[in-house]
């Protein structure tokens, strides 16, 4: 009897999987220019931002400009006057955040679009005074939950997370020293960064809990930095980067759930933690690289506020649903502990560049050259959940 | 009068039954859903058929949050924000006297009640149904 014919399945090539891989990173002075902007200079603009940190990128790629076939810029900035500005002539590119625009490059070089694509993210938020609160609240438009609340007396994103915050401790048990580990922890990731802005500013538990609150019960420190500043990625199809000078950094897999459903009321923040979005990410991506959570070296989380830290661990199975209060305090989330997360020191610590940084920081720590670098570093699992659109991406060296 | 900012058409009919003192919201006249805020569809079927229904005005704390520092003109500090769901399946989220921020907690009984905003408008807000803790 013939033995069955091997059939490769029709969706092993359509997947994205192992297709990409970042071979060049770059950053602009985030130190120097919150210094300068905290005076009142102005440095340059999300273009420049942009540009200082492209440049940098194409130097660590060791590629020139005109490598360059496929341009996806960041939301502060226009796709149009970024390629002009830039002088690039791009044969496919976008505007995208931070987790679509890794997804979107892999996207593009599987389907041949493109074969080099340059990331280039530049924000001037503090120094053009961007509002995150109130009625006319930045990315209002997009998601209503922004401003709709103001005539009742809730204003800011920030007391959006507060209110989920609140529920989950009322909840589980969870105590605002649980949510400290947070802030405390990556504040200690950022003493050993020399780029971040918090590096020389130590914080201690007793200094999180004495800090004056915001929105209560997030303090102070549970809220992001604002920052101008820039990133660039360079990312490659993967036999291409194997043939680059840098070591390449592969993007195993990435994975998309979003929930909208009641949203403007904060239905799927309260209800739910946004866990059905994560389960459904974890499952897909975990499936994928054949590993779970336990497997990951370290963990990279969209933090505009801390709380999303415990919510994620939650969702991805790090911990169990309702123990994340536990699980920071036991486990240890900071320089020692046994999952390090957000080794850059995050929003919270290193600089606000809206999930852009998370992906240069798995980079750093495949590639060895991160501030502090997390031993043995083979895989780093990147995770954002911001307002329902849950993505998490896992990078890998081989 | 002065009133909120209107994200959609639908917006006036709900503030005018506030002014009233009767919140309504709008219900998909195919399928009953409750939608809140207002829209032009139903997020269930589709249908931009709708009625305005008057709120039952009780439900439950969802969760709350309390600012120290003035952020609005017309919430000085300390100000609490409730969210609660109502019996209707919607969750409305506005504010409580800051004296009952004390004995909230989740899954209390909470009713609507009617406030002036300084802008010149009504607002619903909330408070302690079964009265202050013993």
């Amino acid at each position: 009897m013939n033995a069955p014919q091997t059939v490769t399945p029709a969706a092993s090539d359509l997947s994205l999987d192992n297709v990409a891989a970042v071979v060049g990173i770059g950053q602009s002075d985030w130190r120097a220019d919150y210094k300068s902007v905290r005076e009142g200079g102005k440095p340059t603009d999300s273009y420049g931002y942009g540009a200082v940190s492209f440049r940098r990128a194409l130097e660590d790629a060791g590629i020139q400009k005109s490598d360059v076939d496929g341009l996806i810029v960041g939301s502060p900035t226009s796709f149009e006057r970024a390629s002009e500005l830039y002088g690039v002539t791009p044969r496919w590119g976008l505007q995208a955040d931070s987790s679509q625009a890794i997804v979107a490059a892999m996207m593009a070089i599987k389907a041949g679009f493109c074969e080099v694509v340059a990331l280039v993210y530049g924000n001037d938020q503090r120094s053009a005074k961007v509002q995150y609160g109130g009625p006319q609240a930045m990315g209002g438009g997009a998601n209503l939950s922004y401003v709709y609340h103001a005539p009742f007396g809730l204003t800011s994103q920030g007391a959006l997370y507060a209110m989920m915050q609140r529920r989950h401790m009322e909840l589980t048990g969870a105590t605002e020293a649980d949510l400290g580990q947070v802030a405390v922890g990556q504040r200690a990731w950022a003493g050993h960064n020399p780029a971040a802005i918090m590096k020389d500013r130590p914080l201690s538990l007793d200094d999180y809990l004495s800090s004056p609150y915001i929105a209560e019960p997030l303090h102070l420190h549970d809220y992001c930095l604002i920052n101008d500043g820039g990133v660039a990625l360079i990312i490659m199809e993967k036999s291409r980067a194997r043939r680059q000078g840098r070591k390449p950094v592969t993007i195993k897999t990435a994975f998309r759930y979003d929930l909208h459903g009641g949203s403007t009321t904060l239905r799927p923040r309260l209800m739910d933690f946004y866990h059905t979005g994560h389960k459904v990410v974890s499952e897909k991506v975990y499936n994928a690289v054949g590993f779970g959570p336990r497997d990951v070296d370290a963990v990279l989380v969209y933090d505009s506020f801390s709380c999303h830290i415990p919510f994620a661990l939650e969702g991805f199975g790090f911990c169990g649903i309702g123990e994340s209060g536990a699980f920071m305090r036991e486990t240890g989330i900071g320089p020692g502990g046994k999952l390090p997360v957000n080794t850059h020191g995050g929003h919270l610590s290193e600089s606000y560049m809206q999930g852009w940084a998370h992906q240069t920081e798995a980079v750093r720590q495949l590639r060895g050259e991160a501030g502090l670098n997390v031993p043995n570093c083979r895989n780093i699992q990147y995770i954002s959940d911001v307002v329902g659109r849950v993505y998490s991406i896992i990078y890998g060296v081989d | 009068m002065a009133g909120p900012r209107l994200y959609s058409p639908f917006d006036k009919t709900m503030w005018e039954s506030v002014a009233e003192g009767k919140m309504k919201i709008q219900r998909c006249e195919e399928c009953g859903t409750y939608r809140y805020p207002p829209g032009a569809c139903c997020p269930n079927c589709l249908s931009t058929e709708m009625q305005w229904e008057e709120i039952s005005g009780t439900g439950k704390v969802l969760s709350w949050i309390t600012y120290h520092k003035q952020y609005l003109p017309a919430y000085p500090a300390p100000t609490t924000v409730v969210a609660a769901m109502l019996d209707e399946g919607e969750i409305l989220i506005t504010n409580i006297d800051h004296a009952e921020t004390k004995d909230l907690a989740v899954d209390r009984p909470i009713r609507v009640i009617y406030g002036d905003h300084p802008d010149g408008y009504r607002i619903p807000r909330f408070t302690l149904a079964d009265g202050p803790a013993s």
